[in-house]
Parts: structure tokens; sequence; C-alpha cells
């Protein structure tokens, strides 16, 4: 695997490379005009981890291959129109080198918006809402922590359910005791991820993953003016495995790695709810992914993808504030696989049984100072399920490791 | 660009801060006015389209004109006052709303003044304004929204 251009520059590079980056956006840190506004992101972390590895080289020494770098631009010509689109690159090892992408690029009309009652449709590459933090989870500031909890957040599936082309209508209805909004998306997902496919197939198949028309939808209330959030996100993810001529060619029926094309199907929901005071803030969301795989053949390896499971996730996190500027925070994040094998007890051969779920104890600080914010976490993880196998490969995972992280992130 | 040298004396200043503002807070309850631009139509808002608006979902008012809003700093006393006793939000969990809205594309920024002196030119200058300051002098070229 080539490894990223930046992920070997010296550390002299990397700052000139970072006050660059900081310099040329904090130049156009401005209202450019009536109604056109730009706003950026940059993070950098450090990674440290006695096993494994998360975003690049971290087994047993400090990663620097952990970056985030986006900007966006939005124009309102009248209250009834946006128009708005943010370019964003990301490193995280060789799942992401950094290549510069459109992360969104939408227009977005109001139809209605009478006082408290608002609708309104987007179309376009639009962020998908999936639970609390989805649309957001590339900018440090917005995140619970410095990595996203992996239960739900997965970032192996993260650059497939971050955002796709396709129409969403959206809505809201305000009154004084609770805030309640929706939105329902017809998308087609960008299926063909290498990632996607080591989950899906279990490694890098002759052949790719193609999207196929996927619903989400989203309802949020803020009871309170949010001391209370309570949400439900419902999916309907659709994909097909399109086989290439290296099938036939290298895996010819009826050899048992043979694959016809067949189908995915994911129907995910999260519930989602949180509390807030002044002081604390108690986040907990949970999530069941139903996966029904079919029509792949009937292979030894068939047979293998087309068990159905069903993928259970949940963390809990309790935040406390002393002052406005600090904030200290606890996790339990899990994450199984297969919720009826939640000791990865029912495996193939080569395959890990701790691979198949991922326990997560996360002890976070955070410091905000002006646009700046400076993390610290630690992780205990049990089992190795968020860990993308292009990093580290199923042979030589560790079943218990440790991580560190921390983080220097600035947005304008 | 802030060194992290400096935390103890900043964790000094901060609880200082926070206690002052605590202490603001209660002793001078009511003392902020949500202000807006005399061109605004109406004179009084709901708490639900109070904060629709400084949430930035809400983006124009009844007549149909855009809505322009100027907020003071977040760590800013009076920032804290308007959240908590007209629009009873936390400030840290309306920044939360603003970036979950202008980092996924779906809303714009408030505009920021560094001091309520300035606040309150940009409210007065500013067609369709909405802003707030601790107490509106008889002669400020602006006018008071009340919240019900």
């Amino acid at each position: 695997m080539i490894r990223s251009r930046f992920s070997i520059l010296s550390k002299r590079r990397l700052l000139v490379f970072w006050w660059t980056a900081l310099w040329s956006l904090s130049a156009c840190a401005q209202e450019l005009g009536e109604g056109v506004q730009v706003h950026g992101f940059i993070s950098q972390s450090a990674v440290h981890n006695s096993d494994n590895k998360v975003g690049g080289n971290s087994d047993d020494e400090l990663a620097w291959d952990l970056r985030e770098l986006g900007a966006n631009l939005s124009w309102r010509p009248n209250p009834d129109w946006l128009i708005s689109g943010q370019a964003l690159a990301r490193w995280a090892g060789d799942s992401d080198e950094g290549e510069l992408r459109l992360d969104y690029g939408f227009i977005d009309r109001t139809l209605i918006a009478d006082g408290d009652d608002q609708i309104g449709v987007r179309l376009g590459k639009i962020k998908n809402p999936y639970g609390f933090f989805n649309t957001t989870r590339d900018v440090a500031h917005t995140r619970p922590g410095i990595i996203m909890p992996q239960s739900i957040y997965l970032d192996r599936i993260r650059n497939f359910l971050l955002s796709a082309p396709g129409a969403a209508a959206y809505g809201n209805h305000a009154s004084d005791r609770m805030d309640c909004s929706w939105s329902l998306a017809a998308l087609r997902f960008d299926a063909d991820d290498a990632d996607l496919e080591q989950l899906f197939l279990l490694e890098d198949r002759p052949g790719k993953l193609v999207s196929d028309t996927s619903w989400i939808a989203q309802v949020m209330s803020e009871i309170d003016g949010g001391r209370w959030r309570i949400g439900l996100t419902l999916g309907d993810v659709n994909m097909h495995f399109e086989p290439s001529a290296g099938m036939a060619l290298l895996f010819p029926l009826p050899h048992p790695l043979h694959l016809d094309g067949g189908r995915n199907r994911l129907l995910p929901y999260v519930l989602s709810l949180e509390h807030n005071t002044e002081k604390y803030s108690i986040t907990g969301e949970y999530s069941q992914i139903k996966h029904d795989s079919r029509d792949y053949g009937s292979s030894a390896l068939a047979n293998g993808l087309q068990r159905p499971n069903t993928i259970e996730a949940w963390y809990l996190q309790a935040t406390y504030r002393p002052t406005p500027d600090w904030r200290v925070y606890l996790r339990r994040d899990e994450v199984f696989l297969d919720k009826d094998d939640r000791k990865g007890l029912l495996v193939s051969p080569g395959f890990p049984g701790f691979a198949k779920f991922a326990k997560d104890w996360t002890l976070g600080v955070r410091y905000d100072v002006d646009s700046w914010s400076f993390s610290a976490e630690y992780h205990k993880v049990h089992g190795t399920l968020w860990l993308s196998p292009l990093d580290t490969p199923l042979s030589s995972q560790k079943e218990r490791w440790d991580m560190l992280l921390l983080q220097a992130a600035w947005r304008f | 660009m802030q060194s992290l040298g400096l935390w103890p004396n900043n964790w000094t200043l901060s609880g200082v801060t926070l206690l002052f503002s605590l202490f603001l807070s209660s002793g001078m309850a009511g003392a902020v006015d949500v202000i807006a631009s005399k061109s605004v139509s109406v004179n009084s808002l709901s708490l639900a389209s109070a904060r629709a608006i400084f949430g930035m979902r809400q983006v124009k008012w009844p007549d149909g004109s855009p809505i322009r809003v100027f907020v003071l700093p977040d760590d800013h006393v009076l920032h804290g006052a308007v959240c908590k006793e007209r629009l009873n939000i936390f400030p840290y969990q309306l920044r939360q709303s603003w970036d979950r809205l202008v980092y996924s594309g779906m809303a714009q920024a408030p505009s920021q003044a560094m001091n309520e002196e300035e606040l309150l030119i940009k409210v007065a200058a500013t067609p369709g304004a909405i802003g707030y300051v601790r107490k509106v002098k008889a002669n400020d070229p602006v006018k008071i929204l009340n919240i019900e």
C-alpha cells in the first residue's frame, strides 16, 4: 500500500504546511459580501497506541497521520434560497490520504416559513443526518471527543455514510416548550469504498460495490431550549456487488471464493438522547443495523457472507464543564458486529473473534480558547472491530490495546 | 496563537470570569434588552421565535424581509445573559447548534460584534437587524423587542 505523502514529511515540513494553511485560511475568514460567508476548520492529532494502528503508523510510536482541513462557502441571495458547499481533505492512515473532495454542495429552498413552521427542500450532495453528530463529524470543535464514538460513527464506513448526492425534504416546528425538526432524504451513497468492501466482503474482491437508491430519515426534538434532546434516525441503505472479469478468471465456479453479483441491504435505526445542564451533559445513543446479504451464489465464501447479522452499538458519555472553557468527559462505547454472537465465537478461519466487537473506555479533557481547541484522550479498548484492516491487517491485530490521542484544532 | 503554557493563569481567570458572570446574571436579572433595527415591523417575539432567530433557523421577518443577527463573543458576559435570561438556553448549546448548521451548510453564522457599542451601531445601521445590549438608552436609534 502506498503511504500518504504527508506521513513521511518531517515535523518541520508539517509545521510549515499548517502555518501556510492557517495563514491562507485566516486571510479569508470574513464575510465576503452581502449574504456570502466563508468558514473553515483544521485539526492535527498525535496518536500513540500500545498495539494496532489507528490513522496510520501508530503501533508503539507517536503518529502524526490524523489531520483534517476544510473550508466552506455559503451564499444566501434572499431568505428563501441558500447555496452552500464545502471542500474537505482528511488524512487517516491508509484509509484516507488527504485527497481534496467535495464534502457537500447543495441548493436549499425554503418553501414555507410561516412563523413557527418551516418546510424546505435540498438538492445536491447533502450531509446525512445520522444520530447527533454525523453531519459535522470532521469538524473537531463539534465532536464529543477527539475521535467519534466508534460504535455508532464507525470510521470504517465514514466515507460511505458521510454525505451523498440526492434530494431531501426537511421541516421544523417550534413552540416555546419544544422544537421539533425532521428530514427525509433519498440518496445514492458512494459504495465504491475499500473499507466498505472489507467490512461486507471481508477483503478486496474482484469487482466493486455499487450504490442503489437509499433512504434516510430523522426526527429530532429539543425540549426546553435543548435541556433534553431526543432523536430517531431510520435508514434503508441498498447496494449491489458487480463482479469484474477477474472474478471468472481467478475464481471460476465452483471455486470456494467465487461470488456472483449479490446485493446488500442495511436497515439501521439510531436512538439518540441527551440531557444538558450548565455544567453537565449526558449523551447516549443506541443503534441496531440489520444487515441482509443475498444473491452472492453458493460458494463457501458466499454462504458465509450471506449469514444475516445485526450490528448492535451504543455509547454513553458524561461531560463535565467546570468552567465554560474546560470540559472533562468519560465514555463507554460498545459495538458488536453480530448481536447474536457478542463474544465472536462464530468466525471463519483466519478471522479473529475479537474483530467482531470493540468495547472502549474513554477519558478525555478539552480546553477551548478563542477559536482554538486543545484535547487529550485516553482509550482502553477490548476488541478490534473499529480498526481498518487497511491499517492493521486481521492477522496482526491484538485483542486488548490502549491509545492516547492529542489534538489541536482551529476553526473560523 | 495562544500558548498552552499559560493554562494555570487562564484557569484562574476563567474561574473568576465565571463567578463574576454568575454574580452578574443573578444580580442583574432582566438587565439585557433584545433590540432591533427601527426598520423591523414587529415589536415582540415569542420565545420560540427568538430562539429560532438567534439559533439562525428563522431567517426572515413576518413581512418577508431578511433577518440579520448580531451577537457578542461567546465569553462576553452579556452574551451569557441574553442566552440564559432571554432565550432560556446555555451559551455552549447555542454555539453547538450554530456549528452544526454552519459546517453542514444548512445555515449561516450570525455576525459578531466585538463589543456592545459596535453591536448597537451595527444593529441601528442594518435593515432587519437584531441584537442585544445591556440597557437601551432613551435616544438610542434602535427599538426594544419584547420576548413573550
